[in-house]
Parts: C-alpha cells; structure tokens; sequence
C-alpha cells in the first residue's frame, strides 16, 4: 500500500507502470482495505430464465470479507465467510458453517465464489504487461497462478492507463487455455470518499454461451466500520 | 464308401503317435475356443445383468433434452412425479416396475460437535432413489452393499472410496450440501447407512442417498429428474422402449441403459473382437496341423497309394480316402474339445469364477455358458476345415502315377 502514493507520483511524471503497478491499482480500485457495499447479483440462465440474489458485503483488512445474503426467500440468513484462504459458508437451517472452495460457482451463477470473496491479484498472480494494439487506451495485464489455488489459472485483464488499473473486460482461462469466463466493467461510478469504480460487472460462461452473470454495486462505502471481530467464524448467524 | 471309411479310421489308428498328437492340438483348440467364449458369455452376462439390475435400470426417461445437458444443469430439466405419470409407464406392456430418481453433485461432510468446525467437505456424485420402490427397479443394487448397511429415508449408502475418505462408520451424522435447481446453496443432515462396494475400478466418489432427503436438500419436494424402468425380460428391452416412448409423447426421452454407457457396449464390442481375432488364430494353426499330418500320411504311402491304384481304385477313392482320414481326425477332435470345454464350463457354471477388476473392491460373479450357435460354427469349422485342409495332400496323392509310385517316387 505505501508503494501506491509513489506508484501515483511516478506515473504523473509520465513513466511507464510496471505490470506490479497496474495490477495493485486495479486490486486497490476494486478492493479497497475496507469497505460496506450493498449489491445485487442477477443470474441468468440457459432457459432465459433469472435469479435475483441480494447481499451486504463487508470487507475487512487482510483479505476478510463477509456477506450476508437478504434474497431471494431461499438463500435468506445464509452467510459466507472469507479468512484468507478459507471459505465457509453459513446455513441458518443447520446453524452450521460448511467449507466452500474458491472455484465452486457462486449461488450457481458464473462468478465463482473467489470472483466476489476475494480480490487480491497481486498476491495470487504473477503478472506481465503489454500493449494490445487494437485498444490504445489500456495495458493488457496477463496474469498467470501463483498456486492452484488462485480462482483461475491465468487471466487476461484490460485495465485503462488514466486512471490506471481502471477494468474494461476480463479473459478467464483454465489449465489448458480453454477460456472459461469473460468479463466485462462498466458504468464506472463514484461511490464518493475516493471511490470511483466500475458498478457493473457482467461476467459471461464461455462454455455454456447463453448463461451470464451480472453483480451490481448499488452502494460502496470505503469509511464504514469492518472490525475483525465480524470476521471470527463464531460470529456467523449473529 | 463304408469300406473308405472303415479304412480311412484302420489308416488313423496306424500312427498312433502321430494322430494323438494331432488330435491333442484339436481338442485344446477347439476346447479353448468354446470354454473362452463361454466366460465371456458369463463375463457380459454379468455386466448387463449388473448394469441394468443394480445400477442403471433396463430403462431410463428423462425430460427431453436430458441426456444432452448432463454435464450443465440437469436439474432444471424436472418433473413432478405424479401416480398419473407413473401408472402410465407401468401400463406399457413389458414394464414391471418403475422408480424416480435424481442425479446431483455437492459436497459432503462428517459432522462433529457444533462448537467444533466442521472439516473439509468433499465433492461427491449422488444418486438419490426412493428405498421403497427402487428394489422393484434395480434388485442387484443391494448387492454391493456391504453387509449389516441399512437405506432408508434417514441413512445413506456411501461408495467405498468417498467412505474412505470421509473416515465415515456406520450411523456416524454428515452434512450434505448442495446447490439446488435454482443453483442456490442449501445443507441437509443424513446419517451414514454403510457403504457399498466399487464395481469397476477408479470409481470416483459417489453415494445412494434416499429421495426424500435429496429432494429436501434440492429445495424439489415431489420432483424427479429421472425414472428408472424395469423390464420383465431384458432380451425385449429394444421392444419396450418405442413403446414407452409412444406412451410418453414428444416432450420426453427414453434410453436403454446401453444407450446410457455407450462406453460399455463398445467394452463388450471389443471383447467380442479380440476373442474372434483369436479363436480364427487358433483354428487355423490347429487346422494347419491337421494339414500336415495328411500331407505326412501321403508322402510316407506313396508305395501304397500306388498299390490301390493299380488294384483298381478310382483317383476320386484314393482322394476321398485321405479326406475322409482328416474327417475323422476332425470329428475326434471336435469331440474331444467340446468335451473338455462342457467339462470346464459344468464345473464352473453354477459356482461361478470370482473376477476382481483391479482397484474395484466387489468380486465379479461370472456364470459362464455356452450358446448354440455359436459351439455348432466353431464344430463345423473344425470338422469342415480339416477335410478342407486336407483337400491339397488328398489331390496330391489321387494324381499319383501308379507306376511311379509303386516304385516310391
């Protein structure tokens, strides 16, 4: 973090980022230390048909974030937890928190669950920057896993140059190359406190075309309060 | 023709050595030919009976489109089972019994104490069936239950390798979770019933789990994805099946358990293949044999060819001779390899030879048994091939020159 006023400095005297650069602006854009956000994930299906889920997400430092699910009926009191590298999830009718894995679709949508619970590239890939010359305005940022565990093997990320590290569409690919997922940042919106960001994000199934998934932030607050306290798995269903 | 014949059976007895030689290589050959195609007759028999009794039923209907979407979101392609539907699959001539069923994936965890946390869940293939009306399906399916494992709507039947994993005993509580038809994550609780055997190796981690609970957990109370048929004989299940489907309308799908995996009928296929391959290799090289033994009597009864010519034999005799010799050889054969392949077959017929595919941990029963058809074509070409073999030493004796030859050139 204490890089980024430097990173800033340097940038305004016109040198070239680094892929390090760029990668941790978009992880700070995307993934301030700390937030509140109100958001709305609406999944759409092969047969046409939608699911609307409603959540809170509170995002502490450190990599904790926590989300409380309000709709539909069926998910409603369900809780997920991210510490790290663990995942659990909250069912009220079992008062039990079961694990989850980083890869496993979120509420069947096509965000995975790190997609929404995680956003720290810079410590999961190891990223190289290049220019793609049909889009002069961006740096492709190809980012490859550090571990199996990272939530795909590789990735293509076009961030803008001004403001740097500010998404325009995302490529999501396996082991082998097959792309799996494409995203796409729009409606950029300032949240105030410094918050300006991409409110919608639609992210596409490659491997069943007709499905996709969109995440809506209708509220992104960086002062709101995030103590540890509310990232102890005790606390789940509190 | 008699007296050929009496003297084609006194000229094979002449050398004795020679002919039992002969006639041991026909009786392994043919007897290993029937007795390997009787074992594969148990071996597939198996495998249909195991397939379409304990695992998959002899038939199966989906929702139109089913099969094809398997891998993305079967559970949307759903149905309410209602007795209506139901009663007009049983009404199908050639049903016996019909059961629904739900395929699912989640994860699965042991539970412990609630202050404890739970650990890592395991991602497992499900098949839910309804304990009471399953058995009508799918009767083997009890088999490769382990002994003392109970199925009811509280307790499920764990695959050996997910109960290894698990470090799941008997009546220990898991946790299920899963996505339902909606893809909203859901948790249910079930108790371990035991587990059951892995019928072929690699087996991945699967469980039976009883519908009630998978339709809790899938948030489908009432639902099915799938309905398993019985048949009352599985040599009409090609039958049965377009006459399910006219029942059914348009709107859904009806598959043999063949048709379900393919990969196992191109298993027998190839088995088929290979043991053909074989046995032609077998027969040939045992014919070959009885070539050579006619083309030895031949050259060593040059002199004697010659005699019976000059006593007046006819050059159609003096052939028919030799080809009745290597007739007779083939028929002792034949005999002799089928007798020792019933042999075989009789003594393992009802006891059955105890197959363990490698890395599976359910013995395979086979019942080996032979068909008609077939022994009576590996017969007929013993018998048939022989004198068929022994045409070219025949002619070449009957072309003999009577003169030439009594002086034994």
């Amino acid at each position: 973090m204490t890089t980024l006023p430097l990173t800033f400095l340097a940038l305004a005297f016109g040198a070239e980022p680094t892929a390090l650069d760029a990668l941790k602006a978009y992880d700070a854009l995307m993934a301030p230390p700390h937030f509140k956000a109100v958001t709305k994930m609406t999944a759409h299906r092969d047969d046409g048909s939608t699911r609307e889920y409603r959540m809170t997400v509170l995002k502490g430092e450190g990599d904790k974030s926590r989300i409380w699910f309000s709709e539909p009926a069926a998910v409603r009191g369900q809780e997920m937890l991210r510490n790290g590298e663990n995942l659990w999830v909250y069912m009220p009718n079992l008062k039990r928190a079961l694990r989850l894995a980083s890869r496993e679709s979120f509420q069947g949508g096509d965000f995975n669950n790190a997609d929404i619970m995680r956003a720290d590239y810079a410590a999961d890939y190891d990223a190289t920057l290049e220019v793609d010359p049909s889009s002069p305005d961006t740096w492709l940022l190809k980012l490859k896993a550090k571990t199996k565990d990272a939530s795909y093997d590789s990735i293509k990320l076009w961030v803008q140059k001004a403001p740097l590290g500010m998404p325009v569409k995302g490529e999501y690919f396996t082991a082998s190359g097959k792309l799996l997922r494409s995203a796409k940042f729009s409606e950029v919106k300032d949240f105030g406190h410094g918050a300006t960001r991409p409110s919608l994000i639609t992210m596409r199934n490659e491997l069943a075309t007709q499905r996709f998934s969109e995440l809506v932030f209708d509220s992104l607050d960086v002062t709101a309060p995030a103590p540890d306290s509310k990232f102890a798995l005790a606390d789940l269903g509190r | 023709m008699w007296t050929l014949l009496a003297m084609a059976w006194r000229n094979v007895r002449r050398n004795r050595r020679r002919t039992l030689i002969t006639l041991a290589a026909m009786v392994v050959g043919v007897g290993a030919v029937i007795a390997v195609r009787g074992v594969l007759n148990g071996l597939q028999a198996g495998i249909i009976r195991t397939s379409a009794e304990g695992q998959l039923g002899a038939l199966q209907v989906h929702r139109a489109g089913y099969l094809d979407n398997i891998l993305s979101t079967p559970l949307t392609m759903d149905f309410p089972v209602e007795p209506a539907l139901l009663d007009r699959l049983r009404d199908v001539q050639g049903v016996r019994a019909v059961s629904p069923r739900i395929q699912f994936a989640g994860s699965i965890a042991k539970s412990v104490p609630a202050e404890e946390e739970l650990p890592e869940a395991l991602f497992f293939t499900a098949l839910a069936v309804d304990p009471k009306t399953e058995p009508a399906v799918c009767p083997l399916r009890k088999d490769a239950y382990l002994d003392g494992t109970r199925f009811d709507d509280a307790h499920l039947v764990l695959g050996s390798a997910l109960a290894e994993s698990l470090a799941a005993k008997v009546d220990d509580e898991v946790v299920l979770l899963a996505p339902d038809k909606d893809g909203s994550l859901n948790g249910e609780v079930a108790r371990v019933g035991g587990s059951m055997h892995a019928l072929l190796p690699g087996e991945p981690k699967v469980a039976v789990v009883p519908l009630a609970l998978a339709q809790r957990l899938l948030r489908m109370e009432g639902r099915a994805t799938e309905l398993a048929v019985a048949v009352d004989d599985l040599r009409d299940i090609d039958a049965v099946k377009p006459r399910l489907a006219e029942a059914l309308g348009p709107e859904w799908e009806v598959h043999t358990w063949l048709e379900v995996v393919p990969e196992r009928q191109l298993i027998m296929r190839l088995q088929d293949g290979v043991s053909a391959i074989v046995s032609v290799v077998f027969l040939v090289l045992m014919l070959l044999g009885v070539a050579n033994t006619t083309l030895m009597a031949v050259l060593e009864r040059t002199r004697e060819v010659g005699t019976m010519l000059s006593l007046g034999l006819t050059r159609a005799q003096v052939m028919a001779l030799f080809l009745l010799e290597a007739l007779v050889l083939g028929a002792l054969g034949a005999t002799g390899g089928l007798l020792l392949a019933s042999g075989f077959v009789a003594r393992f017929a009802h006891g059955g030879l105890q197959f363990r595919a490698p890395g599976a941990t359910q013995p395979f029963d086979v019942l080996p048994f032979l068909t008609l058809p077939f022994t009576l074509v590996v017969l007929a070409v013993a018998v048939l091939g022989s004198v068929l073999f022994a045409l070219y030493p025949a002619r070449r004796a009957s072309r003999l020159r009577p003169v030439e030859a009594l002086a034994g050139r």
